[in-house]
């Protein structure tokens, strides 16, 4: 008997003709590392909730599931908390408590624990996680990062067989995304409990991954270990998307031997072929342009005594480019962005905006058809009940927008996907035309197409020669709309150089298909740019 | 000997209790001298008042002191005539007491509020009630959240030219829209921390609640010394007796009076000598 066994799973939402999941089969041992992937909507978040008695949501549930030989609803509250983990996407909303050390005894308080048993525990895990130099500190001073190894560490606490996560690292950059993912593979490797977890990160889980699960309507298409996934995708599936940068590659070239999964295999792969050409003939020049924004030795800091979180800050934008200032989380980039649209006084330094000090624009004029920003946290931009009225006034921006969002008008602005509430909170940033639009994290929590979407309204909003300033720690993302990108560390800007440079110079901060073709091609930063000189060397694709 | 802040919270909170109600509820000059002295002491020792505390307290006690004589005019011995109104030295007497009491409370519940962080008012109150205990500490939470979102709610609602302050009725307007996004942001997120809540467990059996604070011999032998001491303290204070109006009558180094006031004053004085102890044992170990 396997360790959960689902049978024949179908689910439908009340109000609904379709089926959300639709006759899922599915054995999973003791001990595997399940990846699951699919579209937004294609049902990953239902069919983890149903794994779990207290998040199954309303609906006609049909079928069973099995959790170690136990039918899941007769499940007790004690054993479903102990045993079955689940860590979700948002950092903020799933922590509880105040204090670090409370969050972790959370789940053992909740269990009737005593206190020995309890000390005993954190105490574990919390060397185990290295959360030690910040098990006293207030949950609200940590990063995104650090919150979510919290969740993580508490539901271990209680010692779970089996650990169900939710896209855990859709709000982390991509350096602290790879660190949590490294603690999940720990905890698999080294206790060996059973992971299912839903992503859209391939580069670091399918190389580790015992076996890759697609979803596609609420049905299992693709089931087996990632390699024989790879292999048996048609090369035209939308879902090679899904796959790592190596794999991409091998699967547009020969598709035969054994398919590359890791950078390694990738390059390994990619020395197969001669390569003798090893440039793409340059398309785009670098012309210089009118200045758009200018920061000019920006010095700021959010308390008197505190630290500066902007020090020495150079920056310039040109008229009609895109331009993406990279950075880990926590580097101070959405305070340069706060800076930069003129929410918060620099203590030193010069704004110009359209040559024009940032002072200059009275009356709000600055926000009314000059410059506008798209926060972080679209929620904080949403007022009204329905999609529709939210857009309203915003008409003209709706038909540029290579994207039907008619369908949305009579949703409320939460029940929309994550990639749908960006664009709506997009056209509302939008409706005041301005010339300049900053972007706080825009492609944070969004699936490869949707960012591939984005990215495409991106460089719409640039042929309509609106300057666009994407501030992200999404590195593929901007590799995909970026004319210029800078590195931003410490206070100001490390580097700064047109996007193919910028990446083929970085060895660390840069995409997997750049780091793929090092040493071989230069600047193959995506993976279509690989492509083609796969193809120039006589690659067939 | 641990520092007097890392005694139990209740002995701590005990403490407190003890100190401030003898504060608050006599107006016994010798006691209110005494708790004025080692408040400041303490508040100064323990960096829970700097140098603006100083400034507000003293701004404080000329204001409590002055106030009283002109508002009253009861007793019986006349200084001078204020408006025609009679200047008494009884109101000036009494109001420096006031004063000195409103002060020592103040520098009192300084300490207090330096000395019992969340965790400790979380560990008593988790003894008694362990979902008091949560609520509390989870209300601590929001607090912080709230003020977060707040301000970047208003950020992005400036930045799309939505909100201006140009005029008190925009302004009220653009709060009331803020205000309003917060609300549905929070109330939607409460939903991921209920489900988050429940996925660990919560409700399903009785709550126990975890801490790290023991307690030792040596709590509940200062608890039993704060008692005996508030207790002689109060006996002093039921055998003296301090009349203000019409005429200043007092009656103070009674045998009584002055045990409990030598009470008060080991009692106010405990937490420094307790920490100077401490204090040395230390500096001792790093020299040896």
């Amino acid at each position: 008997m396997a360790y959960l066994d689902i049978k024949d799973l179908s689910f439908i939402y009340p109000d609904c003709s379709d089926k959300a999941i639709d006759g899922v089969s599915l054995s999973i041992e003791r001990g595997e590392f399940v990846v699951l992937m699919g579209a937004t909507g294609s049902g990953k978040s239902t069919l983890l909730r149903l794994l779990k008695p207290e998040l199954r949501l309303n609906g006609d549930i049909c079928g069973e599931v099995l959790f170690d030989g136990e039918d899941m609803s007769d499940l007790t509250p004690e054993k479903s908390a102990s045993q079955i983990g689940f860590v979700g996407q948002y950092p903020e909303e799933q922590i509880v408590t105040d204090k670090v050390w409370h969050e972790l005894a959370f789940t053992l308080e909740n269990l009737g624990a005593d206190r020995d048993t309890i000390a005993r525990r954190t105490a574990e895990i919390s060397a185990f996680f290295d959360i030690d130099s910040w098990y006293r500190a207030d949950t609200s001073s940590l990063s995104g990062g650090q919150k979510q190894l919290l969740s993580l560490a508490s539901v271990m606490t209680a010692d779970p067989g089996l650990l169900i996560l939710d896209e855990p690292t859709a709000q982390l950059d991509p350096i602290t995304a790879a660190r949590f993912i490294d603690a999940v593979y720990r905890l698999n490797r080294e206790t060996g409990i059973t992971v299912i977890i839903s992503e859209h990160r391939s580069e670091e889980l399918l190389p580790r991954a015992d076996r890759l699960l697609i979803l596609e309507g609420g049905r299992v298409i693709a089931d087996g270990s990632p390699r024989s996934v790879a292999r048996e995708l048609s090369s035209d599936s939308p879902y090679i998307s899904y796959l790592t940068s190596a794999a991409r590659i091998y699967k547009a070239g020969s598709n035969i031997g054994e398919p590359a999964l890791s950078i390694r295999e990738g390059q390994r792969y990619l020395s197969s072929f001669d390569n003798k050409i090893r440039s793409l003939p340059d398309a785009c020049e670098h012309k210089p342009a009118e200045i758009a924004l200018e920061l000019k030795s920006v010095f700021f800091r959010y308390e008197r005594d505190g630290a500066d979180i902007l020090s020495d800050l150079d920056l310039t934008v040109c008229r009609g480019e895109v331009f993406a200032l990279l950075g880990s989380n926590g580097a101070g980039k959405s305070t340069a962005a706060l800076v930069a649209s003129g929410l918060r006084k620099p203590y030193s330094g010069k704004i110009r905006l359209f040559g024009k000090p940032l002072k200059d624009y009275k009356n709000g004029s600055l926000y009314k058809g000059n410059i506008s920003l798209l926060p972080q946290d679209v929620e904080s931009v949403f007022i009204r009940d329905t999609v529709g009225e939210e857009l309203k006034g915003c008409e003209g921006v709706i038909s540029t927008i290579p994207y039907d969002l008619t369908d949305l008008f009579d949703r409320h602005p939460y029940d929309i996907s994550g990639g749908e509430r960006q664009l709506v909170a997009l056209c509302k940033a939008l409706a005041t035309q301005p010339q300049l639009i900053i972007m706080d994290e825009p492609s944070k929590g969004l699936d490869v197409n949707a960012k591939a979407q984005l990215a495409d309204i991106v460089l719409v909003l640039k042929d309509r020669e609106v300057t666009v300033l994407l501030i992200s720690h999404d590195v593929e993302f901007a590799a995909m709309c970026a004319d210029r990108c800078a590195m931003f560390s410490q206070g100001r800007i490390a580097a700064c150089e047109p996007t193919e440079r910028f990446l083929s110079g970085n060895r660390f901060y840069t995409t997997a298909a750049s780091r793929i073709t090092r040493g071989v091609y230069e600047g193959a930063y995506t993976v279509e740019r690989a492509l083609k000189l796969i193809s120039l060397n006589g690659g067939k694709t | 000997m641990r520092r007097f802040e890392q005694m139990n919270p209740i002995t701590t909170a005990f403490y407190y209790l003890c100190v401030l109600g003898v504060t608050m509820f006599s107006m016994q000059p010798v006691i209110l001298c005494i708790s004025l002295f080692s408040s400041v002491l303490c508040g100064v020792l323990d960096r829970s008042a700097g140098r603006r505390a100083h400034i507000f307290s003293a701004v404080l006690f000329i204001i409590a002191a002055v106030i009283n004589p002109i508002a009253v005019h009861n007793g019986s011995t006349v200084l001078f005539y204020l408006n025609d109104r009679p200047f008494t030295l009884e109101a000036v007497v009494y109001g420096i007491a006031a004063a000195c009491m409103i002060t020592a409370s103040l520098y009192w519940l300084r300490s207090l509020s330096k000395a019992m962080t969340s965790d400790k008012v979380m560990y008593i109150f988790g003894r008694f009630s362990p979902k008091t205990a949560l609520i509390i500490s989870m209300s601590i939470r929001y607090i912080g959240l709230f003020r977060l979102r707040w301000r970047k709610i208003q950020d992005s609602q400036r930045a799309l030219g939505l909100y201006d302050d140009g005029n008190l009725i925009d302004a009220v307007r653009g709060r009331a829209r803020v205000l309003s996004i917060l609300i549905t942001w929070t109330l939607e997120n409460g939903i991921v921390t209920a489900e988050s809540m429940e996925a660990r467990g919560y409700g399903s059996m009785r709550r126990t609640s975890y801490s790290d604070y023991r307690i030792h011999t040596a709590d509940v032998a200062l608890t039993a010394v704060f008692t005996v001491l508030t207790a002689f303290t109060v006996a002093g204070l039921t055998n003296t007796s301090a009349v203000y109006y019409p005429d200043l009558r007092f009656s103070l180094f009674t045998p009584w009076g002055i045990v409990g006031a030598a009470s008060f004053l080991v009692l106010c004085l405990l937490p420094p000598v307790i920490n100077l102890r401490q204090y040395r044992t230390i500096r001792g170990a790093r020299l040896a």
